[in-house]
């Protein structure tokens, strides 16, 4: 990380900072998610990585919206364990989230309707009231311009030049009109001449940020990169049905489908989403259903159909808190045991989790290829990471290549004397010929059926079918994602995970390390099948801790299932909702290790 | 010489069941239009009728209980140059799976849809299903009309109702249910009132019941609200209305759905090199 030259001299006093968090909260339309992209950019520009999360504390009236962003010259998956800046524009945005702040912490405190609350802030943060909303409707006749008002004063305080911060709301009104943009400069200004007022000269800023060699980087959250993924892997047809916090995926879908000439649809409900798919899946396209908990498990005779009756299918499920509805807005990873055990009768399923917007794009590729090769259902688990919003490095679309499985074309299909759909294979695939391919009649079944796809319940058969579909998984098994290992390779302790909870660990373990506790960490990315690796690094550790966001242990019930040794694992849960933070993970394996 | 293939099927269904009927008037249209095998799909739901799929040569696929249209339109959507035809019994298509046939009368989608009708639950030995006519069978429920449905459905393209007591006239409907569907006009729902001679031998009833609506004088199968009223009267007579109940034209899912589609989503297969710049540019509009 070079520092560039140009950048203003450091203010006697600024905090420096290359790692930044800060959250703007308010009522839902004050503003707070424009003010947090225009501070993206400006982030982004000094060449931090950055993390985003919405919504990260509970709802207790409709409309309270908060959203946080990370800045960091180091990669972040999670939000850092103090908040930096506060901006409140609303007296509930103190009550809610004042706690988070540092002790250093800077509030900016919209006070045209109520005086800030007391007994809410830790006792070290600074307060800065600025009457937003009034003045934005005092002098610019529209309470809506105060977002750019605050972000004016905002800048100012993160020692941000006024120019950065103009380029920051152009860039993110790059397509208004002139006559548009105008009104919203002039709020910016106006917060310019009130940080002016206040003492936030240009250069006089609370902080500093430094000036980082930029990379080519994209931002986009775990729901858009998966979809992106399966996009990208020939992925064209897509049918799903509104659900928090799926729907995502069928809007980007819906967006960029057309682009490439697919399509996204939504339907009457989660067994018709799936069933849509499975027909698209019949006919030869790459398919993909997503649902969170709830409608996931209206899929589950479906996910079992294509396991039977062999038909490709990628499946995501944003798991959120359940059982039931549960918290709909609210994480978990509480569908593990759904996910990996659902549905009637034993049937070949792959099970992906990944744990970073890369990994999200990467599964979305690798499920869809999966999906075509071993003829069965490929789930991709994701958790709150769906919604997370995270800077990358572009995706490398270079990488992605397109796996067909066994798909014979017309000349292989008229080459052979017989076709049978269900042939029994050594590897357990059968060859797989779509409708309008001549020669290649056929009949697809949940039935137990015979090699032509003839409805048997003879038992000879039986055992013959069940086996080859099984094998399909040992055929595959080297081509699943192994687990991520990180940390001290001679420690004692050994922290299991998966999913969202990888990159609190990775903060959490480089913490401890710093007090003397040395952890080595394994970040499940294939829940099913488990994989051996995963097993051996159990019984490779003294003590192992799995952490997980789910209260039924789920995930250290199918390690010791596969034979992880279960008197040296205990496990670290956590099933409120509220996404972990590196300083609930770092307490919690001190705790264990003083019991 | 050919690849050969699966054997077609015998029909697993009692002597005398109605089935036999609809699937030879099935086997006559396809041949009669020069359908070729390979282009089929049947789709079939759970049930009796769930096996007919089995039966004809042609591509066939036995769908998840009551889930035979969703999956039939995933099918349709993918490769629009496929015949797709959907094919199931009343409690598979108007019980569990009442709400797809709403949604899929809503969509238009080119694909033919034959419910064969018999009151009953075969396979599972005789329960009362969303048909079952009243009121010394199943007093507690009204029989549900599927044409009556169709018809309040403004989309609906083509609503018809045949009985297996009449071969020429249910070989002349399912003809004209796939020449609806096969040209792009949108979904053509055939009923067939095909009596299960186990546990609901109605053809006795029936062969005195139905009507064919060519016979009224000046029924037009394009006017809906006429041929409403004309159901209804029947019905009131306590007949049950047979024929081209209505036919007329309605823009089609796929029309709507693949507008942006140059070649079926089911052939861009593993070829996506032809995509790249598209690519490109949505991962362009993610920068920061």
């Amino acid at each position: 990380m070079n520092m560039q030259e140009g950048i203003m001299p450091v203010e006697a006093g600024a905090m420096v900072r290359d790692d930044l968090s800060v959250m703007v909260a308010g009522q839902g339309g004050d503003g707070s998610v424009t003010v947090i992209a225009f501070l993206a950019r400006a982030l982004s520009q000094r060449g931090l990585y950055l993390f985003r999360a919405n919504n990260i504390v509970s709802r207790i009236k409709g409309g309270h919206a908060a959203s946080a962003l990370r800045g960091s010259a180091m990669r972040r998956g999670c939000i850092g364990d103090r908040i930096d800046i506060l901006v409140a524009f609303d007296e509930e945005a103190i009550e809610k989230e004042g706690a988070l702040l540092a002790d250093d912490g800077v509030v900016i405190y919209d006070v045209s309707r109520e005086p800030i609350p007391e007994n809410f802030l830790p006792a070290g943060v600074r307060v800065i009231e600025v009457p937003f909303g009034r003045l934005s409707v005092r002098d610019l006749r529209r309470d809506l311009f105060k977002n750019c008002f605050a972000f004016g004063v905002l800048s100012r305080i993160l020692g941000l030049s006024d120019e950065e911060a103009l380029g920051c709301l152009k860039h993110r009104f790059r397509r208004l009109s002139a006559e548009l943009l105008q009104p919203n400069i002039s709020a910016l200004e106006h917060g310019f001449s009130f940080a002016d007022d206040l003492g936030f000269k240009i250069g006089h800023g609370l902080f500093s940020l430094p000036q980082l060699e930029k990379e080519d980087r994209i931002m986009i959250s775990g729901n858009e990169a998966t979809a992106f993924g399966f996009l990208a892997a020939g992925g064209r047809f897509f049918a799903g049905y509104p659900i928090t916090p799926a729907t995502d995926i069928m809007d980007w879908l819906k967006k960029n489908f057309p682009r490439v000439g697919g399509l996204a649809m939504q339907a009457e409900d989660e067994l018709a989403a799936i069933n849509l798919a499975i027909g698209a899946s019949l006919a030869g396209a790459r398919a993909m259903t997503a649902s969170s908990g709830p409608g996931v498990a209206l899929m589950q005779e479906s996910v079992g159909h294509c396991g039977s009756a062999e038909i490709p299918l990628v499946i995501v499920d944003c798991q959120r808190a359940g059982p039931s509805t549960g918290m709909p807005t609210k994480t978990g990873q509480g569908d593990i045991g759904m996910l990996t055990q659902g549905s009637n009768g034993d049937f070949p399923r792959i099970v992906l989790s990944p744990g970073s917007a890369e990994e999200c794009f990467e599964y979305g590729v690798l499920a869809t290829n999966l999906s075509q090769v071993a003829q069965c259902p490929v789930y991709i688990a994701l958790d709150d990471m769906c919604q997370f919003t995270y800077t990358v490095p572009v995706f490398d679309l270079d990488s992605v290549s397109i796996d067909k499985g066994k798909r014979p074309g017309a000349a292989e299909i008229a080459a052979l004397e017989e076709y049978r759909r269900y042939a029994l294979t050594e590897d357990g695939i059968s060859p797989r010929a779509i409708p309008g391919q001549p020669g290649g009649m056929n009949l697809v079944t949940g039935n137990e059926r015979n090699e032509w796809g003839q409805v048997s319940a003879d038992p000879e058969n039986r055992i013959r079918m069940v086996d080859k579909r099984a094998r399909k998984i040992e055929s595959i098994r080297h081509r699943l994602p192994k687990a991520l290992e990180w940390g001290d390779k001679n420690a004692e302790i050994g922290i299991i995970c998966t999913g969202m909870i990888g990159d609190v660990l990775a903060e959490a373990c480089e913490l401890l390390a710093e007090q003397g506790l040395k952890l080595k960490c394994h970040r499940l990315r294939t829940l099913w099948p488990v994989l051996d690796g995963s097993v051996a690094f159990a019984r490779s550790c003294k003590r192992v801790y799995v952490v997980e966001f789910n209260s039924g242990a789920q995930m250290a019930r199918l390690l010791k299932g596969a034979g992880a040794p279960a008197d040296n694992m205990k496990s670290i849960l956590q099933y409120d909702g509220v996404p972990m933070r590196t300083v609930q993970l770092i307490e919690a394996i001190l705790e264990m290790e003083q019991q | 010489m050919m690849t050969e293939t699966y054997s077609p099927g015998q029909p697993i269904w009692c002597a005398g069941c109605g089935h036999f009927g609809v699937q030879g008037a099935l086997s006559y249209a396809l041949k009669a239009l020069n359908i070729p095998s390979h282009k089929t799909i049947i789709l079939a739901g759970i049930g009796c009728s769930g096996t007919i799929q089995n039966n004809l040569g042609t591509y066939g696929y036995h769908a998840m209980h009551g889930r035979v249209l969703p999956t039939a339109i995933g099918t349709a959507l993918a490769n629009p140059d496929l015949t797709v035809v959907a094919a199931g019994g009343d409690g598979d298509g108007y019980a569990i799976g009442a709400g797809h046939f709403v949604h899929t009368l809503k969509r238009n989608p080119s694909l033919v849809y034959i419910v064969m009708n018999n009151g009953i639950y075969g396979l599972t030995k005789g329960q009362d299903s969303p048909t079952k006519q009243g009121p010394e069978w199943a007093p507690e429920e009204e029989a549900l009309d599927a044409i009556a449905l169709g018809l309040s459905i403004q989309s609906s393209t083509f609503l018809a109702r045949g009985f297996t007591g009449a071969p020429e006239q249910l070989d002349q409907l399912i003809i004209k249910a796939l020449e609806h569907a096969h040209s792009g006009r949108g979904f053509a729902f055939i009923e067939v009132m095909s009596p299960c001679v186990t546990y609901n031998d109605t053809y006795p009833n029936w062969d005195a019941m139905v009507y064919d609506v060519a016979n009224i004088a000046g029924y037009d199968a394009g006017d809906r609200a006429a041929a409403f009223a004309a159901c209804l009267r029947l019905k009131e007579k306590n007949h049950i209305p047979t024929g081209i109940i209505y036919q007329g034209e309605h823009p089609t899912f796929e029309s709507a759905l693949l507008k942006n589609s140059t070649r079926p989503l089911a052939r861009v297969d593993a070829d996506t090199s032809g995509y790249r710049r598209q690519m490109d540019d949505i991962l362009s509009a993610c920068r920061v």
